[in-house]
């Protein structure tokens, strides 16, 4: 079964309340999508689809508004320079400031590509967020953190970069009780964090809108199923609603903790 | 209202915005980092546990380590974060985050 909303909702057609068949409920196979086709042993699936299809919109979008930049923007350009200066002024310069702005192509592209990712759970026909699949959300996390990685190092030399993950200060003797734990919240509970954070709200909301469709449909009947088919359909605009917000939230998180994790590899360099 | 009051009110607005976006974002990370010191402790002194658990057979010092390790990053999170707050109030970094 793939996990198109439609499709979901195609074997219980004609499965309504006391028609004698139960609520077909949503699950982990909703998640899970058949080959759109395959070259060997390796199979294209939709949640691929939506990921190259939104790389590829932001791309041409930036590509397109600024093909041709002109000092008093006009058309595409105002929007685009719009997203640019939101990403800069709203999560860039609050955690690096000015000297962060080498960053901001990163920030801004991870940003709209993370928010179009989420949005593609509301949009007809794709009807699936690709980041509520953990496979699209770790190299997104590698890539931040390898970068983290890097710059920390760089700037604060190695032995530096792990001295100072314990605050100034702190007795030696407290030293081996601390280390441990600031090891594991580095290398193992920040990145894991930053990850399931944006698959699981995407993993909720999906979730969430697919029972609530179903549901609706399901109690669809010329009894007191209608009342409550109502209540599902509410539910659904409200769900719908709700995912609109964090969707951006999510992108906004993601993209703010990306710059707050730079600024502080950055930060013996300030 | 000359043209120079009127930069200044904008250069003043957007020092405003500016320090509030620097608030909100060092705001999400001291709450990341709190819960990550949550998680984190309790999977060190967890796991510390249950490897010498496993050596002298005693099960029981697995979840003994993660009680351990929480308690120790509350007394850390009190010692980095809540300083700031008993100090000289609301403007000083957090304590570790000064790298």
């Amino acid at each position: 079964m793939t996990g198109d909303v439609q499709v979901v909702a195609a074997p219980a057609g004609g499965c309504h309340i006391f028609s004698g068949c139960g609520y077909p409920a949503p699950g982990l196979q909703d998640f899970d999508f058949r080959p759109m086709f395959t070259i060997g042993s390796f199979g294209f699936t939709k949640p691929m689809l939506i990921a190259v299809l939104c790389a590829l919109a932001v791309i041409a979008f930036f590509a397109f508004a600024f093909s041709r930049p002109r000092l008093v923007p006009r058309g595409v350009q105002n929007i685009g320079e719009l997203a640019i200066l939101t990403v800069r002024d709203q999560v860039l310069r609050p955690a690096l400031g000015r000297k962060g702005d080498g960053y901001l192509p990163l920030l801004v592209s991870l940003f709209f590509f993370i928010w179009l990712m989420n949005l593609m759970e509301l949009i007809p026909f794709f009807q699936f967020p690709a980041m509520s699949r953990i496979g699209f959300v770790w190299p997104l996390v590698a890539v931040v953190y390898i970068l983290y990685l890097y710059l920390g190092f760089k700037n604060q030399g190695g032995w530096g970069y792990l001295r100072n993950m314990i605050p100034p200060g702190v007795p030696f003797f407290i030293l081996p009780i601390l280390i441990p734990v600031e090891v594991a919240r580095f290398f193992i509970v920040q990145p894991f964090t930053l990850g399931i954070r944006l698959f699981a709200n995407m993993f909720a909301g999906h979730l969430l809108l697919t029972i609530f469709y179903l549901a609706t449909w399901y109690m669809l009947s010329l009894s007191i199923g209608l009342l409550y088919a109502v209540g599902s359909a509410f539910m659904v605009v409200f769900v719908f609603l709700l995912e609109l917000l964090v969707d951006l939230l999510q992108a906004f998180i993601f993209t703010t903790l990306t710059a707050t994790y730079i600024a502080s590899s950055l930060e013996a360099e300030h | 209202m000359s043209g120079r009051s009127m930069g200044l009110l904008r250069r003043d607005a957007e020092a405003r915005r500016e320090a509030e976006g620097k608030g909100r974002a060092q705001g999400l990370e001291t709450g990341w980092t709190i819960t990550s010191y949550l998680i984190g402790g309790m999977a060190a002194y967890g796991g510390i546990g249950a490897l010498v658990g496993r050596a002298v057979h005693i099960s029981m010092l697995f979840p003994i380590g993660m009680l351990v390790g929480l308690a120790i990053s509350l007394v850390y999170i009190v010692y980095r974060f809540g300083r700031q707050q008993a100090g000289s109030g609301t403007t000083a970094s957090p304590k570790g985050d000064d790298r």
